[in-house]
């Protein structure tokens, strides 16, 4: 979901919300006009079932009166007994709608002796009215349903259905009506006058009756048991109950229950119940008889329109959500296109294309603003870059200089003492490492002539450009003054004088400078400002060795210098430096300090000039590894080793 | 490196804090200047908190004193750690410049 | 070979009998010409008797060279009588019925007792306060009339109970509406007609007779003494026959049903599917077949002795017919 594109998210929340909209609406109006299709069949069901039960019930009403008259009749006892046989033709004759009527007597009532007497007419073949005489060993009427129940309950009573096989095959029911003879003040009961009706013409009402098409009306007696049904093979066999059995629905038999019971009810039925799909069976009693008049009607018909109207909705529902699916599609596109573009184009930029041209700046909308912020970030960028370009460019420039600067600097410096004419008497050695490409210190050594040696070491205040140019003046300064016979104090004063014309600035450079007899070892020396060189007299310590005072070079005309002087002995060793050396600082922010300085001199005793310079050097830079050099480091170490015997 | 300055009876006194070495010199000798232009000529500088001078500090020094000298001013130095001291000492500045053990002394003796 | 297995019968009858069967099997049907062995079920057609119908619908009679014809029995075709006046050759009746007609004199004799219980049994609903035997003294009692009133007739007489008797036809409507307090009824048939007429059996209390001590066989075979004599092997053959037929309708409940159902339609007997099915499962219950081959469990002659005893009493018999000359079941005959 994530990874999914606008279009999409926008075309799944839309539609989702949509649906569901849809689908609450479409949920609603189904489900009122659901209802509402069933309210009208249950209203129909009831007026439909109401009409048939009127209709039967009117008919076993007339049938009723009959035989209840002639029960009365026989009870009052104003008949003639010879009169009895014709009776029940009589019964018929009168009322069309009754099929057979008897009068049957209990044993020896009509007659002591006569176990049987019931005579019965019925309407045989053709109509033509037929009389029998009901009763023997093969016929025991005492205990048929008709003749037994109304006596034992001693009221009318309306039969089961059941087909008489002797009246050609018909389905009927018959009301038996229980007749008495008051003897000693008592009733005593003596027989039954009895009304059969055939159910055909019930049955044409019953299957006349329906709402819809595929539906149906049933009538069931009062074991529930089907006296019509669409299925013939149903009636008189099957019953309500026989059904919920066959289908294991408790349901139906709730319902069977209460439809024998007499009442009246609208249930929804599961499918294959009473119809092979779902339905609806609304029933209504018969109260005359017990029995129960049912209709059926299917769901699908009953849902037909419903179905059909959803249908429509679910077919203009689903057009309209692709129809906006598409429009919801195409606007996606024209958001999520330009940033597409400008996601590609940027993309570009990322890559170094600096020159690629956005699409979109005039668009008026967000992405038109987008757009104009990476251009606004495109073109600032492509000026930083060329900005950065020429100052790298400038700067790499000015590092190529520095570099051929500072090697033209270093190849001022001597690096190799020159052959001593004769034999070595002196071993001299110097290291200069410049803070930067170029720095400011400087040292020297010549001979001015075969005896005397001049060295020097200075240090130009600051550092760069200006104080490289300084030092290569003071340097060629020094070598054109130092000449033979002049003392390092006129030396200095000759220098500090030329260095001060014109010096505006301020430059200065401090200065130690002395000359070596290399055949007695007698040191002159003289000092502007500089750092005072240590002697490291041989099997003795290192000390300071004592100079004059003297101001610094370039910046005092006036300035006066003193030259003293010592005498060294064969194997002593002087070592000079620059304030680089001391000031020297480690990652804790300490100095290197005199004190070091002295303690590295004191173990250089057996060393030699370049080991001395070398082991110093190397434990400024172990001692301040990790932080910037903050000052130029210069020393020159002379090991004076005394005239060759 | 801190640079300050403020009038105290007829001196104008400056003190500064730190090191003053290549990087930060230019920095003292711009506010000095600025001082000297705004009319400021008796100059003591404290160097109570100074805790190194390199010869490019030296130099800012030299420069400012020769402004002050060339204004017809006056400037002199004072409570000089022993850093300070000695640099002053080999460089010989001790001969150039009045330097005084304490700020009180130097506003007494100038 | 027949003689060989006729020789070794004696020993090994069940061995043999099996064995027989299959050489019966494939034997070829009687021919359509011969006489056909006509044979009636007690009452109309309904799976109390769906070994017979299934033994014929399956060809186990034919099978076994016997050109059987059912006739179909109801309350105008009383099977006794028929045998007596040989318009049968073997039919069906309960123990009871045997018995009476024994002690009148009948020449017939039971050749295999197939139902071994009594399905006979008392209801009265709940709501009309009978909760034992005894509170139906007073109480109106539905009793079919003959012999199947015998066993109740005892019942209460053990108890010391006074009813006042009401016919009963082979409806249970007069129980349905009211007439009756107690009803008389056969738990595969007339049971579960109130249970499709609506009424639930939370709504009864039944009384079985069985399990009040009145248990009596109940459904068994019969022929003349006269027609066993003549041609015991036919007796012995319908009587395996029938038992394979309800063998393969315990077996086959699904298609023992539709083969009733079709002799239920051809009678146009007001009956419905579940309720044969009912009557069917029932059957099982109450029929206690012997292994293929096998006989019929024979009548316990306590048994028999009870029954007389009961009928004795109520003057349907006068005399006790001699056990040993009514109950011939089939492997007897075979010894012959």
């Amino acid at each position: 979901m994530k990874n999914r594109g606008i279009a999409f998210k926008l075309v799944l929340f839309t539609l989702s919300g949509t649906m569901a909209v849809f689908v609450s609406a479409f949920a609603y109006v189904y489900f009122s006009s659901k209802s509402s299709m069933m309210h009208f069949v249950e209203m129909n069901g009831r007026n439909a079932t109401h009409a048939a039960a009127y209709q039967i019930e009117s008919v076993l009403r007339g049938v009723e009166k009959v035989p209840l008259n002639y029960a009365a009749l026989l009870t009052s006892g104003y008949y003639k007994a010879s009169d009895l046989s014709l009776l029940p033709r009589q019964m018929l004759a009168t009322n069309p709608e009754i099929f057979g009527a008897a009068i049957a007597f209990e044993p020896e009532a009509f007659e002591p002796g006569k176990h049987y007497f019931a005579p019965y007419c019925y309407r045989g073949k053709n109509g033509v009215l037929t009389d029998i005489m009901l009763g023997g060993a093969h016929y025991d009427y005492f205990t048929m349903d008709w003749y037994q129940i109304p006596r034992e309950l001693d009221r009318p009573q309306w039969t089961e259905p059941y087909y008489d096989k002797g009246g050609g095959n018909k389905l009927m029911a018959t009301f038996s009506v229980p007749f008495h003879k008051e003897l000693n003040g008592k009733r005593k009961f003596q027989g039954v006058v009895t009304a059969d009706v055939a159910l055909d013409g019930l049955r044409k009402i019953v299957s006349s009756t329906r709402i819809y098409k595929s539906g149906y009306a049933f009538l069931i007696s009062r074991n529930g048991v089907f006296v019509t049904h669409p299925i013939s093979g149903m009636i008189m066999t099957n019953s309500i109950f026989s059904i919920a059995e066959a289908k294991h629905s408790n349901f139906l038999r709730l319902i069977g229950q209460k439809m024998i019971a007499g009442g009246e009810g609208f249930v929804e039925l599961p499918r294959g119940l009473l119809y092979s799909g779902k339905c609806w069976l609304y029933y209504t009693p018969l109260p005359s008889i017990g029995w129960s008049i049912g209709i059926v009607t299917p769901e699908h018909e009953l849902l037909a329109d419903v179905l059909r109207f959803g249908r429509m909705v679910i077919v203009i529902g689903i057009c309209g959500v692709l129809l906006l699916a598409l429009i919801v599609l195409l606007i996606a596109r024209r958001i999520s296109k330009p940033i597409i573009d400008l996601s590609a184009t940027t993309l570009e930029i990322a890559r170094g294309n600096l020159d690629a041209t956005l699409p979109d700046i005039k668009r008026r909308d967000e992405v038109g603003a987008l757009a104009r912020s990476f251009e606004g970030m495109r073109v600032a960028l492509k000026d930083y870059i060329e900005n950065l370009t020429q100052t790298t460019a400038a700067r790499e420039r000015m590092e190529s200089e520095l570099k051929i600067a500072s090697r033209i600097q270093m190849s001022f410096l001597p690096k190799v003492f020159p052959p001593l004419p004769g034999n070595a008497r002196v071993d001299i050695a110097a290291r200069l490492e410049p803070a930067r490409h170029i720095g400011g210190d400087l040292y020297d050594y010549f001979l001015i002539d075969e005896d005397q040696l001049f060295f020097t070491v200075g240090d130009v205040s600051d550092k760069g450009i200006p104080a490289a140019l300084f030092m290569a003046v003071t340097k060629t300064l020094l070598k054109g003054i130092a000449e033979k016979g002049m003392s390092p104090s006129e030396v200095l004063l000759k220098c500090n004088h030329e260095l001060c014309g014109g010096n505006d600035s301020m430059m200065f450079v401090t200065l130690f400078c002395g000359i070596l007899d290399l055949r007695s070892g007698r040191l002159r020396y003289s000092n502007a400002g500089h750092e005072h060189p240590f002697l490291l007299r041989r099997g003795a310590r290192p000390e300071r060795l004592i100079v004059p005072d003297g101001f610094l070079l370039g910046v005092n005309e006036e300035a006066s210098y003193e030259t003293m002087e010592t005498l060294l002995q064969p194997g002593d060793k002087l070592i000079v430096y620059t304030d680089g050396v001391t000031e020297a600082i480690n990652s804790a922010g300490e100095f290197y300090s005199d004190s070091k300085l002295l303690d590295q001199i004191e173990s250089c005793a057996s060393l030699s000039a370049d080991g001395i310079a070398s082991r110093i050097l190397q434990s400024v830079k172990t001692f301040s590894s990790g932080v910037p050099q903050a000052d130029d480091i210069t020393l020159l170490a002379i090991w004076f080793t005394g005239p060759k015997v | 490196m801190d640079v300050n300055g403020r009038k105290q009876d007829s001196f104008f006194i400056v003190t500064v804090a730190g090191r003053m070495d290549a990087t930060t010199a230019p920095e003292f000798e711009k506010s000095c200047l600025e001082w000297i232009g705004q009319g400021e000529s008796a100059f003591i500088v404290d160097l109570k908190e100074l805790e190194y001078m390199s010869s490019a500090g030296l130099r800012s020094i030299l420069v400012v004193g020769k402004k002050v000298k060339a204004a017809g001013g006056t400037i002199s130095f004072s409570s000089l750690t022993p850093n300070v001291a000695h640099v002053f000492s080999i460089s010989g500045f001790g001969s150039m410049f009045k330097i005084h053990d304490c700020l009180e002394t130097a506003l007494a003796n100038s | 070979m027949m003689r060989l297995l006729r020789g070794l019968a004696g020993f090994l009858p069940v061995v043999v009998l099996m064995a027989a069967v299959r050489v019966w099997a494939a034997l070829p049907p009687a021919a359509p010409d011969a006489k056909p062995i006509l044979f009636v079920p007690h009452w109309a057609p309904q799976a109390q008797f769906a070994g017979y119908y299934v033994a014929f619908e399956k060809g186990f009679y034919a099978a076994r060279g016997l050109n059987v014809k059912i006739l179909e029995g109801g309350p105008t075709m009383p099977s006794a009588a028929l045998l007596e006046k040989g318009s049968v050759e073997f039919a069906t009746m309960f123990l009871s019925t045997a018995i009476v007609e024994r002690a009148k004199g009948a020449k017939l004799v039971n050749i295999g007792q197939i139902v071994t219980g009594s399905s006979q049994v008392l209801i009265a609903r709940r709501d009309s306060g009978i909760k034992t035997i005894h509170d139906m003294d007073g109480k109106r009692v539905g009793l079919w009339g003959g012999e199947l009133s015998i066993m109740p007739k005892a019942l209460f007489k053990k108890y010391g109970v006074h009813v006042k008797v009401v016919p009963q036809s082979w409806s249970v409507n007069l129980f349905l509406r009211g007439g009756v307090d107690v009803v008389s009824a056969m738990l595969y048939n007339e049971y579960h007609t109130l249970l499709q007429a609506g009424v639930d059996s939370s709504q009864l209390r039944v009384f079985n007779l069985s399990g009040l001590g009145f248990n009596v066989p109940e459904d068994g075979i019969y022929c003349m003494e006269a027609t066993l004599k003549k041609d015991p092997q036919t007796c012995r053959l319908f009587v395996q026959a029938s038992l394979q037929g309800w063998r393969y309708a315990f077996a086959h409940p699904r298609k023992a049903l539709d083969i009733v159902m079709k002799y239920v339609r051809k009678a146009q007997i007001a009956t419905n599917r579940p309720h044969q099915k009912w009557m069917l499962s029932h059957m099982r219950k109450v029929i206690d077949l012997p292994p293929p081959g096998g006989c019929p469990e024979q009548v316990k002659k306590s048994d028999y002795m009870a029954i007389c005893r009961e009928l004795m009493r109520n003057a349907m018999i006068q005399r006790v017919p001699t056990f040993s000359n009514l109950i011939r079941n089939c492997a007897a005959a075979h010894e012959k």
